[in-house]
């Protein structure tokens, strides 16, 4: 079968989420711990091949490995406090990922709003709400048998449909090329405030041509953002339980 | 006057007007003026009756005799296969037909036809004789081509669309002398009905409803005499069933009312079965037509099918004479219209004596043509006919009901119109005679029977609605015109010289004499001349039981009549008064001169006649029985009233049973309702228990189906989640399935 | 930048994608539900940056942008919201909030208990449905 490889990650994936998923009685670490690591190994084995470039190769798993494990423990973990320090976490190997993908105002924003501000705000209401202790349904996940396995086989089937068409396998050949492939024709404006491409490859990534493109092509939706962030704000506040109804 | 009236306009005028005034009573009149329902009603009726006269006098006069091109109707008459009859004189042979012209092509339709100076009898019998007379039909529903041509459009068409329709019924109206005289009849006794309903019926909460059925039934039955084909008359058969139904429960919080008008109803469907497997029989013998023209136009039609089944046209007539039973209330059909007594008083007289019952008379006198070849049939007819006229005037003689003995009585007088009919058995020369005498008596009942029961109306009004006759006599000077009007009736029933009854009985006792002398059913017609001499004897003695029970003796109310009996309004008593004029005089007027006769004896299709002659010692003979009858119901019930009290203890058995109708009421109950009412238990229990318990389980499927579902919408957001992601996923793995070529 | 390498950024964001969905599916406490749907937002930026580095063009990264502008908004929004849920019932389990189910069902709770096994009037301020699939209670019904 030829793509049978995938079926190794995911299957140990899936056994190590499952067996660590929050029980009324814990299970043991180590054992959960050992599958998600051959299942990391196995998705490095059939998924991730190093390019070559030592650095650039070890950044990358580093902060591939951390986002997938942080991630994991973040939802198997029975105490949400720890859960939401692993999301942190996640995010933060996530905006490692993407200054490897030359965003670093991305990261840097990432970092701010999702660490500085959500995260911590979660975490504050957890604790509030917490007070009296770890509560009982933390220790117990939802039908985890059916929503584990049906969310790797849409993870087995993305990972299928990358090894078929994805062209890991050398298929995109022309990679070279890749930075021209969709270098944008000067005579397509997104509107009257659209600036020419830049021409300067190494640009691409900068805060310059991100800035460039956001403020002209995509000046209309910036400010339907904005917009629309206004009325989520209005709209929490309005939601908000008042101080007059009572305590937190 | 008339002269700008196309013929054709005629036609569909006449239920025309009726249908209008219903439909107004029913959308505006229901509403607005309550009280003035009666007038639409009254004017439409007047207008039709307007019209029915100028039809009878002026427009199917025009179509005896001599063809005569007539352009202006030539557009018009596009379907109409004229029926062409011939009019012979009995001499001759019965195959010898004379076919008639069928003219299919509009263009040349000679339709029209002139006869207005032959008033002498033999002189028009002879002129008849090569002119055949024809009925005028239109259909109401036409497209008018570019070339002039007037397509029908039909009503129901069955089959093959582009080739010849098994079935292709056409709206046709058609009027012949029969048809004339009948609408004349109808529409006469209607409006004088009406007239006096408006007065009898005021006050009541359903006055509109009550006019809008008057008309729906006017309608209706103009339509069932007009009707050009077998299946547009069975519809309207059954819409003034329908009428009926509606009149004889008018007052339907009475729960006697409501019953009656159930029972009518119900006994009406079985012979209406008769009729409409009648039709069936009709349309399967004569290859898919149904037409009245195409049937009784051509006597080689009709000659054609005696040869080839010479039996099947006995099970026809049987078939159709069975529908005649139902609605004419003859034995054993007969014990719907006792009970129809519960309707209003005008509903008696115009439904359940004058018009509607005679239809089957009318059914039969139509379908002559098929009669005359199945003479079984017609001793049938004319055997159901005797019987029913014996048993309702014995059951007439003890009632008490006024209304009820009156009911009786047009039960007794219908059979004789149909011994009548039945008396044609004795020979093909007697079939036009046969029709022409019971039609005429029909004609001459219609009056004097409606004047009959609007007197007893004008009765009951008077003595607070009151009907049964021990509790009230002597009204005879509280009730001059009353007294008066049901006295001219009366004698007209009874059959007194010289007045309607006497001519139109005198010639059903000639006729049936006649038969007497037929070598084969001689001894046949000689019992039922026996039945209807006894019974013109009887219904002597139980009309004028009536009325001295009712007008003579001492004077007495009811509590419920107040103080002063008042006798009839305007309103009633005009009505009274001509239906009472027109009970003495019609019969001796259009009688014994022949005009009724040899009016009818134009409907196209009726064998050709003999000439009557009126038989004088039948005459006397019923005269002499009348006046016994009168003289032994004032001897039994005025002169020495002891001699009715001792007959009635001495002989309590029969008085019971006779009472009571000869029990038949309770052998119905209990040899026909009760065993069926058994079948129906047992179907109701099928039903509930083995049918409904099948669809019960068929609908608990889907509750089960839905109980296996409704975990799933258990109100957790994370279950609907799940529900989405494993469509995702069977929609992705689908896809890449599809993509991947697996 | 090399074909691999963004190929090898796909899987990443499929696998925190998947992760996070089990997060969403499985876990009862509100806050962590929500923050499931944030790491599966990651999984999609990831793609997306990705994309825009091998294409050489910033509208990956302006996607981003605004993915985490609606990421922002939605974390406001449910934060209030959870916030409210939790002065009703006073706890953060999402078992407490099944109003819309049948109400007949036996109540579901994935294997624990309900932490508040007797809630407070849940059905006091919304309106009473009648529940589908069963006929309604008429007066007189028919045997």
């Amino acid at each position: 079968m030829k793509n049978g490889a995938l079926l190794i990650p995911v299957v140990l994936g899936w056994l190590a989420v499952w067996w660590m998923l929050p029980r009324e009685k814990g299970r043991s670490r180590i054992l959960g711990a050992l599958m998600a690591l051959g299942a990391l190994l196995a998705l490095q084995v059939t998924f991730l091949p190093p390019v070559g470039n030592v650095v650039r190769d070890s950044l990358f798993y580093l902060f591939s490995g951390t986002a997938i494990l942080s991630g994991g423990l973040m939802i198997t973990d029975r105490n949400p406090v720890f859960a939401a320090l692993w999301f942190a976490l996640s995010t933060l190997a996530v905006c490692g990922l993407f200054l490897l993908n030359s965003a670093p105002f991305l990261s840097a924003a990432t970092i701010i709003v999702y660490a500085g501000a959500i995260v911590v705000t979660f975490l504050f209401v957890i604790m509030l709400a917490q007070q009296s202790g770890a509560s009982n349904y933390d220790h117990h996940a939802v039908q985890p048998v059916m929503a584990s396995v049906m969310s790797f086989v849409l993870l087995g089937a993305l990972l299928f449909a990358l090894q078929e068409w994805g062209g890991i396998d050398g298929k995109a050949a022309d990679e070279v090329k890749a930075g021209q492939f969709v270098a944008q024709d000067a005579k397509v404006r997104a509107n009257i405030f659209s600036q020419p491409p830049s021409s300067n490859k190494n640009e691409i990534g900068s805060m310059r041509v991100l800035g460039r493109s956001l403020f002209s092509d995509y000046l209309y939706f910036v400010e339907l953002a904005g917009t629309v962030l206004l009325i989520a704000t209005i709209g929490a506040i309005a939601i908000a339980p008042r101080r007059s109804q009572g305590t937190l | 006057m008339f002269d700008w009236l196309k013929p054709h306009d005629v036609l569909w005028l006449i239920p025309a007007a009726p249908l209008l005034a219903c439909l107004w009573v029913v959308v505006v009149g229901h509403v607005v003026r309550r009280q003035y329902a009666h007038r639409p009603v009254i004017l439409a009726i007047a207008f039709s009756a307007v019209l029915s006269y100028y039809l009878l006098l002026k427009v199917v006069p025009e179509y005896f005799g001599t063809p005569v091109a007539h352009d202006e109707h030539a557009q018009e008459h596009k379907s109409g296969d004229h029926a062409q009859a011939d009019h012979k004189d009995g001499d001759h042979k019965a195959g010898d037909h004379k076919e008639g012209d069928h003219k299919k092509d509009s263009e040349q339709k000679v339709g029209d036809h002139k006869d207005g100076e032959h008033k002498d009898h033999d002189h028009k019998v002879a002129v008849a004789k090569a002119k055949p007379s024809t009925a005028i039909s239109v259909n109401v529903f036409g497209e008018t081509e570019r070339d002039g041509k007037v397509t029908p459009v039909p009503w129901i068409r069955i089959g093959d669309p582009q080739g010849v329709p098994t079935l292709l019924v056409l709206p046709t109206l058609r009027a012949d002398a029969m048809t004339a005289l009948m609408l004349v009849m109808v529409t006469t006794v209607s409006l004088l009905v009406a007239i006096f309903a408006s007065s009898y019926m005021k006050g009541d909460p359903g006055y509109p409803r009550f006019f809008a059925a008057i008309s729906a039934f006017v309608f209706s039955m103009c339509m069932l005499v007009l009707a050009g084909n077998f299946v547009l008359m069975f519809v309207f058969w059954e819409a003034v069933g329908l009428c009926s139904y509606l009149l004889i429960g008018f007052w339907f919080k009475k729960p006697s009312a409501a019953a009656a008008a159930k029972k009518a109803f119900v006994v009406n469907r079985i012979g209406d079965l008769g009729f409409i497997l009648g039709i069936f029989m009709v349309w399967q013998t004569f290859d898919g037509s149904i037409d009245f023209d195409t049937i009784f136009g051509d006597p080689s039609v009709i000659a054609r099918v005696v040869t080839m089944q010479p039996e099947i046209l006995t099970t026809i007539c049987v078939l159709l004479f069975i529908g005649a039973v139902g609605k004419s209330a003859q034995f054993p059909l007969h014990v719907w219209l006792p009970d129809a007594m519960e309707g209003p008083t005008p509903v008696s007289a115009l439904i359940h004596a004058a018009t509607m019952v005679t239809a089957g008379v009318y059914l039969v006198a139509r379908c002559t043509p098929f009669f005359v070849h199945a003479p079984t049939a017609q001793l049938i007819v004319s055997g159901i006919g005797a019987t029913t006229a014996l048993i309702a005037a014995i059951t007439a003689l003890t009632q008490y009901d006024l209304k009820r003995v009156l009911a009786y009585s047009t039960v007794s007088q219908l059979g004789y119109m149909f011994m009548a009919l039945g008396a044609a058995a004795a020979g093909k020369e007697f079939a036009t005679l046969a029709v022409t005498f019971a039609m005429f008596h029909m004609f001459t009942h219609a009056f004097f029977k409606a004047v009959l029961f609007l007197s007893a109306g004008s009765v009951m009004h008077s003595m607070g609605d009151v009907i049964d006759m021990r509790r009230f006599s002597g009204l005879r000077k509280a009730l001059p015109i009353t007294h008066i009007t049901f006295l001219a009736g009366a004698l007209a029933l009874a059959g007194f010289p010289l007045l309607s009854g006497f001519w139109s009985k005198d010639e059903i006792l000639a006729i049936i004499f006649e038969a007497t002398k037929h070598p084969k059913h001689g001894e046949f017609f000689k019992v039922i001349l026996g039945v209807a001499l006894l019974t013109s004897l009887m219904t002597a003695f139980y009309t004028f039981r009536a009325y001295f029970m009712t007008f003579w003796g001492p004077e007495k109310f009811p509590e419920e009549a107040g103080h002063h009996p008042h006798d009839a309004p305007p309103a009633m008593a005009i009505p009274l008064l001509l239906l009472g004029i027109a009970a003495l005089v019609v019969g001796g007027a259009t009688g014994p001169t022949h005009l009724y006769g040899n009016y009818l004896a134009h409907t196209p299709g009726l064998p050709a006649a003999h000439h009557h002659e009126p038989n004088v010692p039948m005459m006397i003979i019923s005269s002499v029985l009348a006046i016994a009858g009168i003289s032994l119901a004032y001897l039994c019930y005025v002169a020495s009233p002891g001699i009715s009290r001792n007959l009635k203890s001495g002989m309590s058995w029969l008085h019971t049973c006779s009472q009571e109708g000869l029990k038949l009421d309770a052998i119905y109950l209990r040899w026909i309702v009760k065993p069926l009412r058994l079948v129906a238990q047992i179907s109701e229990f099928i039903d509930r228990w083995v049918i409904d318990v099948i669809v019960d389980c068929v609908g608990f499927l889907p509750g089960l189906f839905g109980a296996a579902l409704r975990p799933i919408h258990n109100g957790f957001v994370q279950s609907y989640a799940m529900v989405m992601l494993i469509g995702l996923v069977v929609c992705l793995v689908t896809a890449l399935r599809v993509l991947a070529g697996m | 930048m090399t074909s691999t390498s963004l190929e090898s950024q796909l899987v990443i964001g499929a696998v925190l994608f998947a992760l996070g969905m089990i997060g969403f599916l499985t876990r009862r406490n509100l806050i962590l539900i929500v923050l499931s749907t944030e790491l599966m937002l990651h999984g999609v930026s990831v793609n997306l940056t990705a994309f825009g580095r091998y294409h050489g063009n910033p509208q990956g990264q302006v996607f981003t942008i605004f993915v985490l502008t609606i990421a922002a908004c939605e974390a406001g929004l449910a934060l209030s919201l959870i916030l409210t849920l939790y002065q009703r019932r006073k706890s953060l389990d999402v078992y407490l909030w099944g109003n819309l189910g049948e109400d007949d069902l036996p109540v579901f709770t994935g294997g624990g208990t309900a932490q508040q096994t007797k809630p407070l009037d849940p059905n006091a301020d919304l309106p009473h449905l009648t529940p589908a699939g069963r006929a309604p209670a008429t007066p007189a019904t028919k045997t």
